[in-house]
Parts: C-alpha cells; structure tokens; sequence
C-alpha cells in the first residue's frame, strides 16, 4: 500500500526532524480525510479508552448538522462534515474538543431524496490549512481551513459535462500531488489543487461512489476507483486507464472502497452481488476468489491482520458485521443485526457503530466480536464511519445528531 | 448515499447467503416446477420473482428487460438465490416465442402492461402482472378480453385484497359495525417541493431507450424517469392516482361489491411543483402534484386525494381509506393497520395491526401462493383481472376528467362516457410505430 509511514526507511535523525515538522503541521492523531490518515479506516492512535463506566461513555458535546451521511475529517484542532436542510448543504467547522461552532458555509442544493432520506453523502478532505468538499450535484469548494473562506470553487458537472450519477458524486476527494482527483465520470477527474482548474478528466458517463484511493504497484502510481460497471486504476498524472476490474452492481452502486494490499484488491458491493478478491499485475485484474455472503453496500471494510472486518448486507436488509479471511474469502464469524453501519480501527480495536446507532469497542480477532464497549448513542440510522481522533470518537446519524464521545485517557 | 429501501436482497442476511438454493426456499411443496419468466427486471419486478422463487413452485427459465446490465444483475441475482441460470433477452416476445414459460411475471412501467400482458397469455402463460392493468381504459378492457379468451390465469398485484388486515378491515365494515356508510375518502399524501428541471442525458450503456418508450411517446432520456421516477411522467403512467389510487379505489370497489360508476369530475394541478418542463436540454415530471377526484355512486360518495406537499402530523393519517357511517368511521390504511373511530361517545375505538412484509411493506407472498394454487385448482385468483380492471377504470376516467376539465357521466356497462366524444377519444391514445394500440 502507499503511505507506508516513511519513518523506518530513514535514519534516526531524519526521523525525529520529521517527526516533529509533521507535529507542526498537525496532531498525530487526526483523521484529515475519509478513512483516515492511510486511507484504510485505521488510525495509529493507542492512548483512547476501550472501556467506559456502566453509566455510559462521557459525552464531549453534542451538535446537529443536518441531513446526510457525510463522515468527519479532523485536523489541527478542527474537525469537520457536512449535511443539508431547507434546500441547501452547509460544510460545518467545530473546535474538535469542545463543539464550539468555528464556522460554516452553506449552498443551494437539492435533497436528492431518491429512495432515500437525501441529504449530503460526501465527506470533505484536509489538505493542510485547505479544506475541499464536493457536493452531490457537482459543486467543488476549495476553503480556507481556518475561516471558511472560499479559496476557489468549481461545478465540476458543469465544467465537464459529466454526468451526476442517481445517487450524486459521493467519493471524497482525493489530494494527491498538487492534483484533486474526484470520482466524476467514467474513470475519474483531476483538478489542479490550488486553482480548481480542469488537469484532465474521463469519458462522460456514470461514476461510482466510492473515494479514490491512491496505491502503488509494481513500483506505479495509481489511483482505484469504483466506476459504474467496474472497479478501474488510472494513472493520477494524465488519467489513463491502467486496467480495470468489471463489476456490475444493481444501479452502478460501486460505492465501497476498495481495500488493496500485498498486490491484491479485495472488492465488495451490495444488492446481492457479493465481494472477490483480484490479483493485480500489469494488465487485467485476475479474479482469485468470490463469495456471494459479503455484500457491502456502503462502508468499506478494515484489514487487519490478513483478516477483512465489514457490513454484509443492504440498508433494506438485517446487514451483519462479519470477518472474512482476506487470502480466502472464508467467513470466519458473523454478527448479526449490526445493520448497514461502519466499522473503523484502532490499535487493534474495532471501533464500529451499528446502523442503529450502537457504538461498540471490541478486540479485532477472527474469533469472534466481543465487545469490551457498548452505548447506545443515537436513534434512526447511522451510516457515516465512526471517526477517532485525538481520544474523541465522532458519530452520526442520518438526521444529522452528532455525538462526540471522550475517549480521552484522563 | 446509493441507498435505497428498495433493494433485492432485503433478506440476505436471512437468505443463508450461498449460491446453493435451499436455505432459500422455505418448503419444497409438491407439484410440479412452473417455467417462470420476468418481463421488467426492476426493482419491483424482482421482489415478485423472489416470491415465486422463495414459493419452491418456480424455476426461472428467462429474464427480459431493454437494459442490459439490469439483465445481467437479475440474472446473477437469480443465481446467488436459488441457482437458477435464467437466459436473457432484450425483447420479451422473442423470449415468448423461445422459451414458452408456464408463468410470465410483467413488472414493466405501465404503458407495456397491455401489450405484454397479452403476448405472454396468447403465448399460453399464467401472468402475474402489476397493477393498473392498462394506461388507458380501452388497453385495460383488451387485456381483459385477451385473459378471458385465453383462458389462462392472471393475477394483478392488487396485494391489499389479500393482505391480513385488510381481509380483516373489510370483513368488520361488512359486519355492519361501522353502520350505514354514506361517503369514502380515499387519499395518499406525502412531502415535497418545487421541481427543478434535470438535465437530459444520453442512455446507458446497453439500454435501448427507445424501446423501454415503446408505445408511448420517446421522451429525451433523464435520470427522473429512469430508474424509479416513470409514475411521476404521464406519458409511462397515471401519477398518484394511476399508482396509490388504483390500490385505494380497489378497496372501495371490494366493499361496495362492484358497485357502477355514475359521474367523476377531477380537479388538480401543480402549482407546487411548477409548470412542467420539457425540451432537447431538460425536463421535469408532469404529474400533478395534487388532484381532489370525486365519484358518484348511486348510495355514495367517495372522494380520492394527494397531494405531495405540504407534508405534516395535522392529520391522524395520511394513506388508506376513511369510510363514513353512521356507526363511526372506520380508518383502513398501510402500515397503519385499520382503526375504527366509534360515533357513541361511550364507544371503544378497535384498532387491528398491519401485518406486512417489511422492508417493503406488502403482502406478495400471499399474492404469489394464491396465484400458484389457482393456477393449480383452474380457479380464479384473488386479484383477478375482473376487479383488476374495474379499479382501474376509476383512476384511468379521473385522469380523463382532469384533462378535459369537465366531469363525466359513466354507462359502467358499456363503458362508456356518456355524450362526451372527446372524453370517450381520451379513453386510448395514439401509438407510437410500429406498435399498435390492443382492441377489445
């Protein structure tokens, strides 16, 4: 995978300069872009209780954003999402431990309550003292991490006549070399990150919904993403297509991100379709196993230990969290009634709110799930990711209640 | 974000999830496997097939749809529940001609429910077809025709004449508890806003457009329309009350016993979602967003509303049937169950749950076991295209009204609007070449 932390390929003093300009540049703990700082769910973070008192985990604050399914970023003491109410989205900025309200910015947009509540789907992106966000329906803002002030904005559907999939662009972005790469079109977009101009951009078709995700391969650059009948790489420089994957999911749903590790990409999506693993060489990806009984609709899953942790099932169906064995598609336990929730991952924990607004701890182990943690946090459905950072946990439901927990050892 | 309430797999946790069957066929009855095919691989079209799967009685020969990849989802769909390998076809009456199944499912948009429902009973099939029978009246009166002439089996899928506390609602109003009733309001509202055009586009990838138009006009593609927006354009359906309306005015032809329409005048419009919009670039819907259609009866009243605006708890409920006697008013509704309102001070309000299946919250299984056991018994089913067809006939005439802006005298026997040769034209509508419009 790429973003292997640099450190251990450095000398010890090296190391420790640039240890200490990346604590300049934030805390060690933030969470800045969807799924995290390696873009896998997992955060590095060790020092958070895993364990809370009877009476319930301490509440840090508490705040409503709106409607939406819009996870958190969090950096620099800032944490930040998004949700939509009376004909617009509002990207919102809170102080991370306290919830004061720091700033906001908010555009006409449509509920887009297709088969679903509506709302924003996205999650926004830190990219230093930047923040961007891209809507649903097209609009790319580019703020000033600190203020909100808009730096640059785009439509991006405009500008490049793509087509809005049914359910709206939804992967976040992707900051990537001084590139912003977005799931919009057949096979991605590239904007320049300072200017929102167009850097390249792919054929005008559907795009899928889930969030580039940049690795390298047999010594490439590429970034995967999910198309709407396939799962394809491209090059980040000029947008060529590298390979793809095809994969057809009822009403092009390829929104869970793929999870790729040790030159092989694990797939899964919902509607019945079922997840695989693909070897990946110079040219087609070879398909080295399927199973029909892990079908993630949303949330990607985490992998730890050659061992896959995600939702099996649709927002319409009783989903359960199961463990799969990543080598081979085995399933190892299942969890039933989790509902189409998300699963993140620290320190060897999971750290998963159900779709039903349960937060659990519990040990990652192929034997079973056991919490060590439970509470009851929030009503209606909860499908954006759990986000820990700094000792906080962020959860929300669609209805747009935030609920921060403490985490923080005293 | 790509969510949806309406998936296939709502019980893919339950389904045991394997590629082998039988975790997923909940008895394995006698009688022999029935040739079953589908004509509309979509959302709703699957969810009955899923019954006719999960009843045992039904091996999936062949899928039709104008989509390909809809095709190849259906089909892998149908593989992982019950391992079946169905063969696909773009155009059903080649899949007619070739496969010659026992059963055809029909779950296209309305404006084929005529033309299909007809090949696939010429074609020799039992048809379970969606309701409202036909777009128009007089496609509605020749699918009647071709099923009688042919003998065959078909169940429409009005569910709610099936459904537990419905049988239950209507067995109480019958009873006479809720007395002499004089008036029905029939009625199904929910939220919405203005409408903003959306911007056309060019098809899918592997869909025939301009066959998914087939008889009616061919609309510039739009994501609204496709996949799940259809009923809300008059050129493919009948709106709210061609969709809700047919289920509502169902249940009042179920207790009235068929009673003949005199009059109907409709009133509606959509002064909430604008002016429709339609050009090369853009369009919206066209439905109206609300109409108010009354109906005369010779010993009632019944009144249908919608109105998607507006959405609030003002009201006690906002979907179902509200019949007026001099006992009470007895409440019968979706997920709401029935409940009956006593008149007499020192009355008790009776109330009887819903009993549905969720997530989607009919009652098909139901539907699919007795259309299974009618076909057995050579009887007629319970949602037959008899009454299938009269309770069409009521939205399809408050449509008509609507659009000549005059209410219309009714000879239920000829079936015919009375003195009104613009309104009797508007009971067909031209079709699109090279298809022609059916005749009873």
């Amino acid at each position: 995978m790429r973003f292997k932390p640099p450190i251990p390929l450095m000398g010890l003093r090296s190391a420790v300069v640039m240890f200490a300009v990346f604590c300049a540049a934030a805390q060690a703990s933030d969470w800045p872009q969807w799924r995290g700082p390696d873009r896998n769910g997992i955060s590095a973070e060790k020092n958070w209780l895993d364990q809370w008192p009877a009476a319930g985990p301490a509440i840090a604050w508490r705040a409503s954003v709106g409607l939406g399914a819009s996870s958190f970023v969090v950096g620099n003491g800032r944490v930040y999402t998004m949700g939509h109410a009376d004909g617009k989205d509002t990207v919102f900025c809170f102080e991370a431990t306290s919830g004061k309200p720091l700033w906001k910015h908010s555009y006409p947009a449509e509920l887009g309550d297709k088969f679903f509540e509506g709302g924003t789907t996205g999650t926004p992106t830190l990219d230093g003292d930047r923040l961007v966000a891209l809507s649903r329906w097209g609009d790319a803002f580019c703020f000033e991490a600190a203020t909100g002030k808009i730096i640059w904005s785009v439509n991006v559907q405009k500008e490049t006549g793509c087509p809005v999939p049914d359910w709206g662009f939804t992967g976040a972005p992707l900051v990537l070399d001084g590139r912003l790469i977005l799931n919009v079109g057949e096979a991605g977009l590239a904007l320049d990150k300072s200017t929102g101009k167009v850097l390249w951009k792919s054929a005008a078709k559907n795009a899928g919904y889930s969030t580039p995700l940049p690795v390298e391969l047999n010594g490439r650059s590429l970034v995967v993403l999910g198309s709407s009948k396939s799962y394809l790489a491209v090059d980040p420089v000029d947008g060529k297509e590298a390979w793809r994957a095809p994969w057809v999911t009822e009403y092009g749903v390829n929104a869970a991100d793929p999870i790729v590790s040790g030159g092989k990409m694990f797939i899964s999506t919902g509607y019945g379709k079922g997840a695989a693993l693909f070897a990946l060489g110079a040219s087609t990806p070879e398909e080295v196993w399927r199973v029909r009984s892990f079908r993630t609709q949303l949330n990607a899953a985490v992998l730890h230990d050659g061992h896959l942790y995600g939702v099996d099932g649709d927002t319409t169906s009783i989903a359960s969290l199961k463990c799969l064995e990543f080598a081979t598609g085995k399933e190892l336990w299942a969890h039933k009634d989790f509902r189409t929730g998300a699963v993140s991952m620290a320190d060897g924990r999971l750290i998963a709110l159900s779709g039903t607004g349960t937060l659990m701890i519990a040990p990652a182990s192929p034997t079973g799930f056991t919490p060590t943690a439970s509470a009851k946090l929030l009503d209606g459905k909860c499908w954006a990711a759990p986000v820990l950072a700094n000792g906080l946990i962020y959860c929300r439901n669609t209805s747009g209640s935030v609920v921060v927990v403490d985490g923080r050892k005293k | 974000m790509k969510l949806d309430r309406r998936s296939f797999l709502r019980t893919s946790a339950v389904a045991g999830a394997t590629f082998a069957a039988a975790p997923f066929i909940r008895t394995a009855p006698p009688g022999r496997k029935f040739r079953t095919a589908l004509i509309g691989c979509g959302w709703w079209g699957k969810n009955i097939l899923k019954e006719a799967m999960a009843s045992g009685r039904c091996q999936t020969v062949a899928l039709a749809d104008v989509d390909a990849t809809a095709l190849e989802v259906a089909a892998d769909q149908v593989n992982g529940l019950s391992g079946d390998t169905p063969k696909t076809y773009k155009d059903y009456r080649e899949l007619l001609a070739r496969e010659k199944p026992d059963v055809v499912i029909i779950a296209t948009p309305d404006h084929w429910h005529a033309l299909n429902t007809i090949a696939a009973v010429n074609a020799g099939a039992h048809v379970f077809v969606e309701k409202p029978t036909g777009h128009t009246v007089n496609e509605s009166r020749a699918m009647l025709k071709a099923v009688r002439d042919s003998g065959r089996v078909a169940q429409i899928g009005l569910h709610r004449r099936i459904g537990p506390h419905h049988v239950s609602g209507m067995k109480f109003l019958k009873s006479g508890a809720v007395g002499e009733v004089g008036m029905v309001r029939v009625f199904a509202h929910g939220g919405g806003d203005a409408e903003k055009p959306t911007l056309n586009e060019e098809p899918p990838d592997g869909m025939d457009w301009d066959f998914w138009c087939g008889p009616a006009p061919l609309r510039p593609f739009n994501k609204k329309i496709h996949p799940g927006g259809w009923r809300n354009y008059l050129d493919y359906a009948n709106g709210q009350l061609g969709d809700w309306g047919v289920h509502w005015l169902d249940q009042v032809m179920w207790w009235s016993g068929d009673a003949p329409l005199k009059r109907v005048f409709c009133a509606g419009g959509r002064p909430v979602r604008g002016v429709p919009v339609l050009n090369a670039k853009e369009q919206t819907s066209d439905a109206p967003d609300h109409q108010v259609a009354t109906y005369e009866f010779e010993k009632f009243t019944c009144v249908w509303e919608h109105r998607r605006f507006a959405d609030n708890n003002s009201e006690k409920h906002k979907i179902g049937a509200y019949f007026y006697g001099t006992k009470g008013v007895l409440h019968l509704g979706w997920r709401d169950g029935w409940t009956f309102y006593p008149s007499a001070k020192s009355g008790k309000i009776e109330h009887e749950n819903a009993q549905l299946q969720e997530p989607d919250g009919h009652n098909l299984a139901l539907l699919w076991a007795d259309f299974i056991t009618a076909i057995d018994e050579h009887r007629t089913p319970t949602a037959n295209i008899e009454l299938a067809h009269r309770a069409t006939v009521l939205p399809l005439l408050g449509m008509v009204s609507w659009r000549v802006g005059r209410s219309l005298a009714w000879d239920a026997t000829t079936e015919r609007v009375v003195g009104d040769p613009e309104a009797n034209r508007l009971l067909s509508r031209p079709y699109r070449a090279p298809w022609i419009y059916p005749q009873a």
